[in-house]
């Protein structure tokens, strides 16, 4: 008859394991003590660790062993003195993304950034008086301003690429942006006064050559009897324009003598005026401009450049015969010019 | 000719026995000849562990290799325990993991391209001269055999085991329970005629 297992036996692998501790141990130790079957399964465990631990493993021997450990020592050297991985390839790449990335995000808050002024157009800042009848229309790059009645104090951001062309309407013709900061007015169906305060601005009236401002420079349409009370009159509605000092302000000459002679003394303006004049599609205007500032600037070394260009107004404007006798008159003066051969193809 | 004085021997007690922690912070600060004690201390066990836990498989040298070296590279990762046996164990555990997922065809590769690992050794005598319980260890599963083999071999506890392992210490347990019950059972049925 064999006698029935012992209900504890399981607590014997429980002690071997460790799962048995403290006072729970102790009692199946002392258990143990009076259970055979216990103390069979307790030494059947044992014979098992120990036939594990007897198992044979291949050794090394002595040579073997320095061998490994001269291999090892040789490995971790060359881990040692090997020069540390730089950036791979992927690693490489990633400052491009990244810095595309930051670009973004400051051309996004540029483009987001509240503006410090009341911003009209993209880079155009526009004060009007208290009385000012005006308005503003943006096509593409171009920004018409037209401006009925009384003041505007203006100012073109160029850093922009944005700020594009800007034009402003006069009742009598049209004032164009070429600089930075200035103030056109109107009264009665005319342009009464035009101050630059800084860059350049150009201006077009209706039967009259174009007139290029600089700064520091004011145009107005008649003498003003007191310059200064017109000026102030004029800018007392605009309360944080800076004008430039009314010494500046000049008077036109009653003379029929070309406006320019009397504003804008300088060739650069003169020259600068007329190619603004071809610029803004004005080809008979802009051939008269260079024909005056060939009158009256011969010597000056933009003397060919405006010649030339009285060509190409004048093929511009389709006058067929203006711009071949002007061709002509290109070529005989300057014979050795800059643009001969082509002149040389449009000259009869 | 009457020596005036005695040159004393250095004494082998005062040359100091650096502890484990010791020689891992000197590993750890890429000192050679750290890895070389380390090496000297623990390659017998280590490579026993390894032996018998891929039934003394062709890939043990490298395998002991490759856990040295991967303990050269943690050692600023040690735990500052007081034998570095069990972490040891545990670092040829996650190889041996490894190698079970083909790492040890890209070991046998690497090292048939170093050309230095030792001369290989015929297998066949020593799988012929297996004894039982060898080959029922060899018929349980890797897990179960390699967490056998550390509780009842290596002497760890299971919390030891439980941490190189990365499982539950209930995993443990149970690793421990079902390994014996396989055994037994195999070598009883070997036993039979």
């Amino acid at each position: 008859m064999t006698p029935a297992p012992c209900p504890r036996l399981f607590e014997v692998e429980a002690a071997s394991d460790g799962r048995l501790t403290g006072l729970a141990l102790g009692n199946f130790q002392r258990h143990m003590t009076a259970c055979p079957a216990c103390r069979r399964e307790a030494q059947a465990l044992a014979a098992l660790d120990e036939a594990l631990r007897a198992i044979p493993t291949r050794q090394l021997d002595e040579l073997q062993t320095r061998r490994e450990k001269t291999r090892l020592l040789a490995a971790f050297d060359r881990e040692l003195v090997k020069p540390r991985p730089r950036w791979s390839a992927p690693w490489r790449l990633w400052p491009a993304p990244l810095a595309a990335l930051v670009a973004g995000l400051f051309l996004f808050w540029r483009l987001r950034a509240p503006q410090p002024l009341p911003v009209h157009a993209a880079s155009v800042v526009v004060r009007a008086g208290s009385a000012a009848l005006w308005s503003e229309q943006s096509e593409g790059p171009l920004d018409q301003i037209r401006l009925e009645r009384e003041s505007l104090w203006l100012h073109v951001d160029h850093s922009s690429q944005k700020a594009g062309r800007v034009v402003v309407l006069l009742p009598d013709g049209e004032l164009e942006d070429k600089g930075t900061t200035f103030t056109v007015s109107a009264e009665g169906g005319r342009t009464t006064r035009v101050a630059v305060q800084d860059g350049s601005v150009v201006l077009r009236l209706r039967g009259q050559l174009p007139v290029a401002l600089g700064p520091g420079e004011t145009w107005s349409p008649d003498p003003p009897p007191v310059a200064s009370a017109g000026a102030s009159a004029a800018l007392a509605p605009l309360p944080s324009v800076t004008l430039s000092p009314l010494t500046h302000i000049a008077s036109r000459p009653s003379s029929a003598e070309p406006v320019t002679s009397a504003l804008a003394p300088d060739p650069a303006l003169d020259f600068r005026a007329a190619l603004a004049t071809l610029d803004a599609g004005d080809n008979a205007g802009a051939a008269a401009a260079f024909e005056n500032f060939l009158l009256k600037h011969p010597r000056d070394p933009r003397a060919e450049d405006a010649a030339y260009l009285r060509i190409i107004a004048f093929r511009r404007s389709g006058a067929e015969g203006s711009m071949k006798q002007a061709a002509q008159e290109y070529l005989r003066r300057f014979p050795a010019g800059f643009r001969r051969a082509e002149v040389q193809a449009l000259a009869p | 000719m009457i020596a005036r004085g005695v040159r004393s021997q250095p004494d082998a007690c005062a040359v100091p026995y650096p502890s484990d922690p010791e020689i891992m912070n000197r590993l750890a600060s890429g000192e050679l000849g750290a890895l070389g004690e380390l090496y000297d201390r623990y390659h017998e066990p280590l490579r026993r562990f390894i032996a018998r836990a891929t039934s003394d498989a062709e890939d043990v040298d490298d395998l002991v290799h490759a856990a040295f070296l991967a303990a050269a590279k943690s050692a600023s990762q040690y735990d500052g325990r007081a034998s570095c046996r069990p972490w040891l164990i545990g670092i040829a555990v996650q190889l041996l993991r490894r190698r079970r997922q083909g790492f040890g065809r890209l070991l046998a590769v690497l090292s048939a391209l170093s050309g230095s690992r030792s001369a290989s050794v015929d297998p066949r005598p020593r799988l012929e001269a297996r004894g039982e319980v060898e080959r029922a260890l060899g018929r349980i599963s890797e897990p179960k055999r390699v967490t056998f083999l550390m509780a009842k071999v290596e002497g760890l506890s299971c919390e030891e085991i439980a941490l190189a392992l990365g499982v539950p210490i209930g995993t443990v347990w149970t690793r421990l329970h079902a390994a014996r019950r396989e055994l037994r059972q195999a070598l009883e049925e070997g036993a039979e005629p």
